[in-house]
């Protein structure tokens, strides 16, 4: 709970990121006195839950788009200045992001990111003969 | 887990407190925890006495941590190779579970994985307006980073920055737990002369200029808002930052692995196929460079032919000693690419010295990853066997420190 609190005022996404984890907490508990209602009804709020909040690849390729303007912007008055260099810097930088968020959204299957965390639940039991 | 020494009072002048450590052994972590038990023995080292107060010194297991350096600009396949490096030693590494999304880290039972970009002093907006690119020395804190990575490899937690890749921001410090294994990977781990000297290996991945555009070009041009001129103008804007500050390092890494365009197809520029040369330093302690054949011979080697079909446009191999920035060095080379397993587990069969545990780990390790760009040629071959290479210094160095210890309580 220590790292919840260090996190807090930092930007709206990570606060988002603490709420989605009280609201993991919290569901469960009224269901533990009524077994038969937890699959289906906890199932259906779960799934609402799961996602991790990351800047959607949307938003990174937007900037992407945005950051090279800009530098070919900077870079028509004095193509050797340090704006122009450190602005297609930042669309180098900006570009690995997208690349990156596009890998992990390659593999990113819902059930096997609930299941790495809460391996003791139903949905993710396995069986070995 | 912590190897502990148990020691008698007579061998060791110290009180029945807990004080701290006046006799370390080669600069170990040191905790003392001192037992006064009578009658009661329990010594597992063999020191006999009579009884007594009997002081346990425990050293971490982890102030043993091996680290690792790993340069590379940009866009050049340093995640990829950590991939491959993390799974030769078991386990996926993972970003650190319930921390910030956003975070650089990797870790897996065995290693942890540090971006040095988290070690940027100036965040985005910062280096705009100094007009300064993230591969200057200026946009970075060298002293931080040789305080963390020299506590990391004494065995001590740091809280290290984070640098959000996405809003170009500082985020608020991460808990690191000293490793057995830590890679620092980015742009400088080779520029500081002190975090070098803590360095028990390092590599650098050399991309020529051709390939490095042609990889950047499959990489952005799905991307809205890049075209070719614009992906030319980013590299060659940073490319007088990169030769000033990033590519001088290749002289003090132990393993180069250059990647150039292959001369097997006459005036090639799709760059799918790859010349890659794997350049290993000369005496490095525990380790010992991978060879053909005849270690320090020079020779060619075409695998194709009788016993091995090959398609176009085929492999070709070389080995030789050279010398690479007046360092004397052996210099393996691959050019082609393999397009089946028997390709593969046959050159495999004929390079020595590649610390394999059993026949065919190479061919294994690279099949596990076929998905992973480089799995067909000299890339993802060398990055496998310098990943085992890796894994053969890791334990050297742990057996050679735990005997230690051993011989002292002898004493």
């Amino acid at each position: 709970m220590a790292t919840l609190s260090s996190l807090n005022l930092v930007s709206p996404r990570v606060v988002a990121n603490v709420l989605d984890s009280t609201k993991a907490s919290s569901v469960k508990v009224p269901y533990l006195t009524q077994p038969w209602k937890r699959v289906s009804q906890l199932g259906s709020r779960r799934m609402k839950v799961i996602r991790p909040v990351r800047a959607a690849p949307d938003s990174i390729s937007d900037k992407v788009e945005k950051s090279i303007k800009e530098a070919e912007e900077a870079c028509s008055g004095d193509p050797a200045s340090g704006e122009c260099v450190a602005a297609w810097d930042e669309v180098e930088e900006l570009s690995a992001a997208a690349s990156h968020a596009r890998d992990k959204k390659k593999g990113n299957d819902p059930l096997e990111n609930y299941c790495k965390d809460h391996p003791e639940t139903d949905e993710c039991r396995t069986y070995e003969d | 887990m912590a190897v502990c020494t148990v020691y008698t009072t007579q061998s060791l002048n110290s009180t029945c407190s807990i004080s701290t450590p006046t006799k370390t052994h080669l600069g170990f972590h040191q905790k003392q925890v001192v037992f006064y038990s009578t009658g009661k023995r329990t010594s597992k080292r063999g020191s006999s006495s009579s009884g007594g107060p009997c002081v346990i010194t425990c050293s971490a297991v982890d102030s043993q941590t091996v680290v690792i350096g790993l340069a590379a600009d940009s866009g050049c396949g340093k995640s990829t190779f950590m991939r491959r490096l993390t799974s030769v030693f078991g386990g996926a590494a993972e970003p650190p579970r319930g921390g910030n999304p956003d975070s650089n880290t990797l870790i897996s039972d065995m290693t942890t994985v540090i971006c040095l970009d988290d070690y940027h002093s100036l965040d985005r907006t910062g280096r705009k307006e100094k007009g300064v690119t993230a591969l200057d020395p200026r946009a970075n804190n060298f002293d931080l980073m040789y305080e963390q990575v020299k506590a990391l490899k004494s065995g001590v937690a740091v809280d290290k920055p984070i640098y959000n890749h996405v809003t170009g921001l500082l985020d608020p410090p991460e808990l690191i737990k000293p490793p057995k294994i830590l890679v620092i990977e980015g742009l400088h781990p080779m520029f500081d002369e002190r975090v070098r000297d803590l360095l028990d290996f390092s590599i650098y991945l050399d991309i020529s200029n051709e390939v490095k555009f042609a990889w950047k070009i499959q990489r952005d041009m799905a991307e809205r808002g890049h075209s070719l001129e614009s992906i030319k103008a980013s590299i060659e804007a940073r490319k007088p930052d990169f030769d000033a500050f990033i590519d001088p390092q290749k002289q003090y890494a132990d393993a180069v692995i250059e990647v150039l365009p292959t001369q097997l197809i006459p005036g090639d520029n799709e760059g799918k196929v790859l010349r890659v040369r794997l350049i290993m330093k000369e005496g490095v302690k525990h380790f010992s460079p991978v060879y053909l054949f005849d270690e320090g011979s020079t020779l060619s080697w075409i695998p194709c032919g009788r016993k091995l079909t090959c398609s176009y446009p085929g492999i070709k191999f070389h080995y030789g000693p050279d010398t690479y920035f007046g360092n004397e060095v052996s210099i393996l080379e691959m050019d082609g690419q393999f397009d089946r397993l028997d390709e593969l587990i046959y050159v495999e069969s004929h390079l020595s010295n590649i610390s394999t545990k059993f026949y065919g780990e190479v061919t294994q390790q690279m099949l596990k990853h076929a998905d992973f760009p480089g799995s067909n040629n000299g890339t993802g071959l060398f990055q496998t066997i310098v990943g085992l290479k890796i894994r053969d210094l890791y334990e050297q160095i742990t057996t050679s420190k735990t005997a230690t210890p051993l011989e002292a309580t002898k004493a």
